[in-house]
C-alpha cells in the first residue's frame, strides 16, 4: 500500500533533553496507526513536528508527497486533535466551527457544520456558549473541528482523554467509520484497549526512541509474549513505566 | 483570511464586554474633561483653543492607553489560553494572523475616536477649527496608535505572556509620556530638545499645539512632527517583522 | 539813613533769596517735567474674562534734551479687593525699555494683556529714567472685566450625559441581537 506518512531519523531536543531521538516510521494510506509511549516519551512532540507546529532539529518528514520544510500544503489535508485544548469560550459551538470553516474557505459552511454536529452528537448544544460545555462536549467539539476540512489524515493526541465510557465508545465508532471511509488515522493514546480495538498497527516509543512497531501479533512475537495483551507488551517494553 | 481574525477579535470585544467597557470608560472620561473645561469657572477662563488642545491631548492619550492595554493581551491570550495551536493548524498565514489582530486594535482606536466626535463638536463650537481639530486628532492619533500596536505586538510575540507584555508596554508608554509633560523651560538643553524631536508623544502634542493654538493647520507646517511619527511607525514595523521571524523559528508551541 | 540802608540790604537779600528759589524750582522742572505718559486705549480696554486686549500708550519728551535708558511698565490694581494684581497671567511683556527718546519725540507703547478674571481694575503706566529718583506716572485708567458667560453649557451637558448612555445602549443592543439569534 502507498506510504502517506514517512519519518526518517527525526530528532528534536529541548536543551540537553532529547524529546525525540532518531525516530523512523512509515504509515500506509488508510491505515489506523497507534502511537504509544509513557508520559514524556515524545509522542506529542512527534505529532507537533508532523503537523508543522514545531520544527525538527534533524531528520526527514514526508506527508502525502510534501516533504519538510514545505509542509504548509498538508494543512488542507490533515485534521488534528492537539494536546492543548484551548477554546474561544465566549463563542457558541456553531460560531467556533464557522470560524474554522471560514479559515479553510469551506463552501456552504453551515451545511457542513450541521453535518458535523450530528456526527459528534452536539446538535442540541450548537448554539450554547463553549464556556458552558463539559469536558466531554469540548472533546467532541475539538473532533468536529478536526473534521471540518474533510481531512485525508487525522492526527489525534489523546482524543478520548477524560471522557465517560459511553462518550469514548461514540468517538471510537466515529473514528472506525472515518477509517473505513479511507481516512488515515494517527492515534496517540494511553487507552490501550482503545488502541487494541482500533489500530491495525502500533508503535511504542520510550524516551524519544522507537522501541518496537508492527501489528499486535508481530509485537507479541517480537517480545516473546504470545497471547499477552497490548498492556503487558507495553509494560514490558517501557520498563514498567506507568501508563 | 486576516478578515476572519479581525472579525473574531471584534466579536470578542463586543460579546465579552471588554470593548463596551473601554468605550464607556473613554466616553465618561471625555464627558468629565469637556464638562469641566466648558463649565468650571477656573478652567473655562482658558482660551477656547487651549481647551481644544487639552481635549485633543486627552483623546489621544486615552486612545493610546486603552489600545496599548488591549493590544498587550490580544496576541498573548492565544498562547495563554492554548488556542494558538488549533489556530495555526488551520491554513492561516502568520501575516494574516498579525494583520487581523492589528486591524482589530486599530478598530478599537477608531471606535474611541468616533465616541470623541460629539465632544470635539461641542468644544470647537463657534471656532473655525472643527475640521483641523477633527482630522489632526484622527491623523496623529492613528499614527501614534499604529506605531504603539506594532511595538506591543512585537513584544507580545517575543514574550508570549500578556502580563510581561502589559508591564513592558506601560513602562514604554510612561517613559514617552512623562518627558512630554515637562514644561518648555525644562526642555532647554540639547539632550531634552533631541529627545523631544524623536519622542512620538511629544511630536503628537507639539503638532496639536501647532494646529489648535498657533493655527498652523496645513500638513506642510506639521511635517516636522508627522515625519518623526511616520519614522517611529517604520521602526516599530521593522521590529515587528523581526519578532515575527523569531516567533516562527521558535515554533507556535515552545518546549512542545 | 541807617534804616534806609538796612531796608535796602534786606531787599537785596530777599531778592537774592527769591531768585535762588526760583532758579532751584526751574532746575527741578527741567529734570522731571519734559517726560509725559498717556494711556490712549482708555475706552477700548473693557472686555470679558478670557479676552485679549492691547493697552496703547504714548511717551512724550517735551524737553530740550534727549533722555536715555527709560524703563516703562504697567501696574494694575484690583479695585474691588484693593490689591495690586500679579501680572504673571495677565501679560507676558511686563516692561518695555526705551534706549533714547529725542527731544520733542513721542513714542507709542503697546502691551498685550489677557483679561484673566472679572472685576474692576485701575491701570497706570510708570516710567523710570536711570539715575533719577522720582518716576513718571500716567493718569489712572479705570476699566471693567465682565465675567465670562460659560462657553456652551447648554450643549455640553447633553453630550456629556448622553454619549456614554448612547454607547452603552448600542453595545447592549448588539449583544441582545446576538442572544436572540442564538436562541432562534
Amino acid at each position: 500500500m502507498k506510504t502517506i506518512i514517512s519519518i526518517n531519523n527525526l530528532t528534536k531536543s529541548y536543551g540537553s533533553i532529547k524529546a525525540v531521538d532518531s525516530l523512523s516510521l512509515e504509515i500506509a494510506q488508510g491505515e489506523f496507526f497507534g502511537f504509544l509511549g509513557p508520559n514524556g516519551a515524545g509522542k506529542t512532540t512527534t505529532i507537533r513536528m508532523l503537523t508543522g507546529i514545531i520544527e525538527p532539529d534533524n531528520g526527514e518528514i514526508a506527508i502525502a508527497g510534501n516533504a519538510y520544510p514545505n509542509l504548509k500544503p498538508i494543512l488542507h489535508l490533515i485534521g488534528v486533535v492537539p494536546e492543548s485544548r484551548g477554546f474561544y469560550e465566549w463563542m457558541t459551538a456553531k460560531e467556533y466551527l464557522l470560524f474554522f470553516a471560514q479559515l479553510y474557505s469551506i463552501s456552504n459552511p453551515h451545511k457542513k457544520i450541521d453535518e458535523l454536529f450530528g456526527k459528534v452528537n452536539l446538535s442540541e448544544r450548537k448554539n450554547s456558549a463553549i464556556a458552558t460545555f463539559s469536558r466531554g462536549m469540548k472533546q467532541r467539539l475539538t473532533l468536529a473541528r478536526a473534521l471540518i476540512n474533510n481531512p485525508k489524515i487525522l492526527f489525534l493526541d489523546e482524543p478520548t482523554l477524560g471522557l465517560d465510557p459511553q462518550a469514548q465508545e461514540e468517538i471510537q465508532n466515529l473514528l472506525k467509520q472515518l477509517n473505513q471511509n479511507g481516512v488515515t488515522i494517527f492515534l496517540s493514546s494511553h487507552q490501550l484497549n482503545e488502541v487494541s480495538n482500533l489500530c491495525s498497527r502500533v508503535a511504542i516509543v520510550n524516551k524519544g526512541r522507537m522501541v518496537v512497531q508492527g501489528t499486535i501479533a508481530e509485537l507479541q512475537k517480537k517480545t516473546n509474549l504470545e497471547g499477552s495483551t497490548l498492556k503487558d507488551i507495553f509494560l514490558a517494553l517501557t520498563n514498567n513505566n506507568h501508563v | 483570511m486576516f478578515r476572519n481574525i479581525w472579525l473574531k477579535e471584534l466579536k470578542e470585544q463586543l460579546y465579552t464586554w471588554k470593548g463596551t467597557l473601554w468605550l464607556v470608560i473613554s466616553s465618561l472620561t471625555f464627558s468629565l474633561i469637556s464638562y469641566l473645561l466648558l463649565t468650571d469657572k477656573e478652567l473655562s477662563l482658558l482660551d477656547q483653543t487651549e481647551m481644544m488642545w487639552m481635549l485633543a491631548k486627552v483623546i489621544i492619550s486615552i486612545g493610546l492607553l486603552i489600545v496599548s492595554i488591549d493590544a498587550s493581551s490580544i496576541i498573548s491570550n492565544e498562547f495563554e489560553k492554548e488556542t494558538a495551536e488549533s489556530l495555526f493548524l488551520s491554513p492561516i498565514k502568520m501575516k494574516d494572523f498579525v494583520s487581523g489582530k492589528l486591524l482589530a486594535s486599530l478598530t478599537l482606536w477608531l471606535l474611541i475616536f468616533i465616541v470623541s466626535i460629539p465632544y470635539i463638536l461641542v468644544t470647537s463650537a463657534g471656532t473655525k477649527l472643527f475640521f483641523p481639530f477633527f482630522y489632526y486628532v484622527f491623523l496623529l492619533g492613528s499614527l501614534g496608535v499604529f506605531g504603539f500596536i506594532m511595538l506591543i505586538f512585537a513584544i507580545s510575540l517575543l514574550f508570549r505572556s500578556s502580563k510581561n507584555t502589559l508591564t513592558t508596554s506601560l513602562v514604554v508608554l510612561l517613559a514617552l509620556f512623562i518627558p512630554s509633560l515637562f514644561s518648555t523651560t525644562l526642555k532647554n538643553n540639547s539632550f531634552a530638545l533631541a529627545l523631544g524631536k524623536v519622542n512620538p508623544v511629544d511630536n503628537i502634542f507639539s503638532s496639536l499645539d501647532n494646529v489648535l493654538v498657533d493655527y498652523q493647520t496645513s500638513l506642510f507646517h506639521n511635517g516636522q512632527f508627522i515625519l518623526p511619527l511616520a519614522l517611529f511607525c517604520l521602526i516599530t514595523l521593522m521590529f515587528l517583522v523581526y519578532a515575527t521571524k523569531r516567533f516562527k523559528q521558535a515554533g507556535v508551541v515552545k518546549n512542545g | 539813613m541807617d534804616d534806609i540802608k538796612r531796608l535796602l540790604m534786606l531787599g537785596v537779600l530777599g531778592s537774592l533769596l527769591i531768585l535762588s528759589m526760583a532758579y532751584a524750582y526751574a532746575e527741578n522742572q527741567t529734570i522731571n517735567q519734559p517726560l509725559t505718559l498717556r494711556i490712549l486705549s482708555e475706552k477700548t480696554l473693557s472686555g470679558t474674562a478670557g479676552d485679549f486686549a492691547t493697552v496703547k500708550a504714548q511717551i512724550n519728551n517735551s524737553g530740550l534734551q534727549p533722555l536715555n535708558d527709560i524703563t516703562t511698565y504697567i501696574s494694575l490694581v484690583d479695585e474691588s479687593n484693593k490689591m495690586p494684581v500679579d501680572l504673571e497671567d495677565w501679560s507676558a511683556e511686563k516692561g518695555l525699555f526705551i534706549g533714547t527718546i529725542d527731544a520733542g519725540q513721542a513714542l507709542p507703547l503697546n502691551w498685550k494683556i489677557h483679561f484673566v478674571k472679572a472685576g474692576k481694575y485701575s491701570l497706570i503706566i510708570v516710567a523710570e529714567i536711570t539715575g533719577q529718583e522720582i518716576p513718571q506716572v500716567s493718569g489712572i485708567v479705570h476699566f471693567t472685566v465682565n465675567s465670562k458667560r460659560n462657553l456652551n453649557p447648554g450643549q455640553v451637558l447633553p453630550v456629556a450625559l448622553g454619549t456614554p448612555i448612547v454607547v452603552l445602549f448600542i453595545m447592549l443592543l448588539l449583544n441582545y441581537k446576538r442572544n436572540s439569534s442564538k436562541s432562534s
